[in-house]
């Protein structure tokens, strides 16, 4: 069978099978909307920093305008909510449009730079002076729209989209092409790769799946201040999560989501601060002990990890 | 209008101050310092200690907060870095890394210490000079007034904090340029490699500029509950990001920079909260990013960060 | 050198500017396909810089580079490989974490050549073929640059410039290489090597440019070239005017 096939049949039909039955058995849908959620932000981070070796530090930036794209739409169109969801994710896609300069950062300076543009556009949206289009700091509140359950399958939906789309750029000579991008991009404009066009591409598909993302994050919520949506956790989270399983693999951020998020909600809402202070020393650990993620104790024996 | 100038470049060069260490640790060790806000979040904390515990001027907290974090940084250097830069990407993951320290410090802080805003009453700063003066010269003994600049009353922490960064950025001027460990200092900084194969001990220099960046950064943290008004545990995440707009502007990279940084954004920040207050706090941001795009190397400096 | 052939590359008046140093400073010269000319010049006279501007890596600041009758200056890189530029580095940088196979993979796929040679025919003739699977990190220098070779002539180049090949390899892969480059360029492929390596240069070429200073001084078989008080004086420096 051929490896792409494979993947979709034993990795992406089993999640999506799996967080398609399990509200049905397990009551906590919230958590279980959260999972997805952070799903398909790891997998969004995969793909920007995995694949193309850009570091996102302030990816929620698209996921807090994807939610933003969808409270304006529903406050002042009245548009039915997964068609706001597409807006919000399109309204990321723009953002990503008008942040491609960044990318012609590197290294740190792209991380900082994208950092800075999240609070930028944050204290944009929050800014009182624009309080009759986004209600400013004071959040907004979209109880029309209210529906958890439709948004929960629309956010499995997405999450099978975006892992879809890793499986893709695991098994197609694009998907080499941006990692031969990442390693040395002389290198491969002398492979004949545009490399200006991949960058791209691979960072607004990254800012297309937070933005759905985001604008399905509003829908489920639908009561929200600016600082919620545009928390720095997200990016944080995202990045760890991805970074903990291991980047530019499928499985890599579904393990490290699955495992890390798991953990914090078994230790996390008691006592934020010792839970901050297990988070960070994890996070240390991390990058001294497994700078390549959990992925890679297999592949040093040599295993093949898809 | 003079006001906002004298003020601007008093904040000016206490941005300096704020930003000189971050960009003295990013220049010789390529790695991204996330934990140096909280940095100067335990600097304003050791302020707090010395005037809660000792009653005693937060001056004294300087050679303090500087001494103690010194060593903490090349303790910090040596359990650290060396282990970092074995990996693929230390700049990179760097920036993971000192999240989670910085995570950790604002954890253990907030444990210690809650969430509470903290603040200094600010006639208390400089309380040793006045002391002084009355013994000398006689006189009313009692807090620091206004200072007067241009005709203009300015708080007297504002300008003890400029005139501090400014012996600080003339000592960290002395350090680089005329002691030995300075000049190799700015050898690491201009070719790591190269530093390395002439047998330059690069731990050695990055210790000592990683615990001076930090030393640096825990003195500009004192003056912080004057300048701020009051700092929390949280504090450090903001003053991470502001002191990146102040260092970039300068030039990321050449820690004599960011003086000239420091001073132009505390221009614009004294202007923009002056004219246009409402978008005051979109200001470091916007700055960064313009900076990075039209000018990637700063005001001053190399070509160095274009992919 | 056949007369009748028509330049596949002509390069005229050439200038690049870094700063306020010329790198290069008015260098004109062609090649004809199936040809093999050495560019030589002792460090700094432009050889590096010549092939990064006619491979798109640099703009040229004047004068003006024709490939295949359209001019070719300042047009990005991955353009010229799709017209049949294309190039290896003094320095290889292959796609470290990805496999031989796949480093190859990507020119094959984003080359746009049509007939391009195939994977196994390149790993068989570049000696790749038992590391083909292992990462490009894994490889020695010597491999690495034939992995750089490779990655060239999966696109199928008309015209290949070849930066220092040569250095690091030992006689006998010297003796090698030499052949390989020239069953190329009896192929048709117009190649501009550019090399320190004397005995290599004169095994290979048909014509050498020698370059000093950006511009070029002789023009002819690296045989007349050594006689010329000119060129001596470029190599020999000082030492040779007293």
């Amino acid at each position: 069978m051929h490896n792409a096939s494979k993947h979709l049949l034993f990795i992406l039909a089993p999640l999506v099978v799996v967080f398609a039955l399990l509200p049905g058995v397990y009551q906590n849908h919230l958590l279980l909307f959260n999972f997805v959620i952070f799903l398909i932000l790891a997998q969004g981070v995969n793909i920007i920093y995995g694949f193309t070796g850009y570091l996102p530090f302030g990816y929620v930036g698209f996921f807090g305008a994807g939610a933003y794209g969808f409270a304006i739409m529903v406050m002042h169109l009245q548009t039915p909510a997964p068609l706001a969801v597409l807006v919000g994710g399109a309204v990321a896609v723009v953002l990503g449009l008008l942040l491609t300069p960044l990318l012609r950062l590197s290294g740190a300076y792209f991380a900082i730079a994208n950092l800075a543009a999240s609070l930028a556009v944050l204290h944009f949206v929050a800014n009182p002076a624009l309080e009759g289009i986004t209600k400013g700091p004071y959040g907004v509140s979209l109880t029309g729209t209210f529906n958890p359950t439709h948004a929960y399958y629309a956010a499995v939906v997405v999450m099978a989209l975006t892992v879809g789309a890793v499986v893709y750029l695991k098994n197609s000579p694009f998907g080499l092409a941006l990692q031969a991008v990442r390693e040395d991009a002389v290198s491969a404009s002398m492979a004949g790769v545009n490399i200006i066009k991949m960058r791209v591409i691979a960072w607004l598909a990254s800012a297309l799946v937070a933005g759905l993302a985001g604008g399905i994050y509003a829908w489920y919520v639908s009561v929200f201040y600016p600082d919620n949506v545009f928390s720095g956790e997200f990016s944080i989270f995202a990045i760890v999560f991805a970074l903990f399983g291991g980047v530019a693999t499928i499985t890599g951020p579904i393990v490290g989501v699955l495992i890390l998020y798991g953990i914090y909600n078994l230790i996390g809402f008691t006592t934020p601060q010792y839970f901050q202070l297990i988070y960070g020393l994890l996070i240390m650990g991390l990058v001294l002990f497994l700078p390549a993620g959990l992925v890679s104790l297999a592949t040093r024996r040599g295993w093949h990890v898809p | 209008m003079t006001y906002a100038l004298v003020a601007g470049v008093l904040f000016g060069l206490y941005f300096s101050l704020v930003g000189i260490g971050l960009n003295l640790v990013f220049g010789v060790m390529r790695i991204v310092n996330l934990a140096h806000g909280d940095i100067l979040m335990l600097g304003a904390f050791i302020a707090l200690g010395v005037v809660g515990i000792a009653g005693i001027d937060p001056l004294f907290a300087v050679p303090l907060a500087f001494m103690v974090f010194v060593l903490a940084g090349v303790l910090l250097y040596w359990v650290l870095v060396p282990r970092l830069q074995g990996s693929a990407n230390p700049e990179m993951l760097s920036i993971i890394l000192f999240f989670g320290l910085s995570q950790v410090i604002e954890a253990v802080t907030t444990i210690f210490a809650g969430t509470s805003e903290r603040s200094i009453q600010s006639r208390l700063l400089g309380t040793v000079f006045s002391t002084i003066k009355v013994k000398l010269f006689g006189g009313k003994p009692g807090g620091a007034g206004p200072i007067q600049i241009f005709g203009q009353g300015f708080p007297a922490p504002w300008v003890i904090a400029a005139i501090t960064s400014l012996i600080a950025i003339g000592l960290v001027y002395l350090y680089l340029y005329h002691t030995r460990l300075g000049t190799l200092t700015r050898a690491v900084m201009s070719r790591r490699d190269e530093a390395l194969a002439t047998g330059i001990d690069v731990d050695r220099v990055s210790a000592a500029a990683f615990g001076i960046g930090l030393g640096i950064a825990a003195v500009a943290g004192v003056f912080a509950p004057f300048m701020f008004g009051s700092v929390t545990p949280a504090f450090g995440a903001d003053a991470t990001v502001t002191s990146f707009a102040i260092v970039v502007l300068g030039s990321l990279g050449n820690p004599l920079g960011t003086a000239l940084g420091g001073v132009v954004y505390g221009l614009c920040y004294m202007l923009v909260q002056t004219y246009l207050s409402s978008w005051a706090d979109l200001l470091p941001y916007v700055l960064l990013i313009v900076i990075l795009l039209l000018r990637p190397s700063g005001l001053l400096g190399r070509r160095v960060r274009v992919a | 050198m056949s007369p009748e052939k028509a330049p596949i590359l002509e390069v005229s008046k050439l200038v690049k500017r870094f700063g306020g140093f010329h790198a290069l400073d008015g260098l004109s010269f062609h090649v004809v396909p199936g040809e093999i000319l050495g560019l030589v010049g002792p460090n700094g006279s432009g050889k590096t810089t010549a092939i990064n501007v006619i491979s798109g890596l640099y703009a040229p600041d004047g004068g003006e580079v024709v490939f295949d009758n359209v001019s070719s200056g300042g047009i990005a890189s991955h353009k010229l490989v799709h017209r049949g530029i294309n190039r290896t580095f003094q320095v290889p940088k292959p796609f470290l974490s990805l496999s031989v196979r796949e480093n190859i993979q990507v020119a094959l796929a984003y080359g746009g050549a049509t007939d391009a040679p195939s994977i196994a025919e390149l790993l068989e003739e570049y000696r790749l073929k038992e590391v083909a699977d292992r990462p490009a990190a894994d490889l020695n220098s010597a491999q690495q640059k034939m992995l750089d070779l490779t990655r060239a002539l999966a696109t199928r180049p008309r015209l290949l410039l070849l930066d220092e090949l040569a250095a690091g390899l030992n006689p006998a892969e010297l003796d090698w290489i030499a052949g390989r480059i020239k069953a190329l360029a009896a192929t048709g492929m117009a190649i501009i090597v550019v090399e320190h390596l004397m005995g290599f240069i004169e095994q290979i070429t048909d014509r050498v440019i020698v370059l000093n200073a950006g511009k070029e001084i002789f023009e002819g078989t690296l045989a007349t070239a050594v006689r010329e008080p000119q060129v001596i004086e470029v190599f020999l420096g000082g030492e040779h005017a007293h």
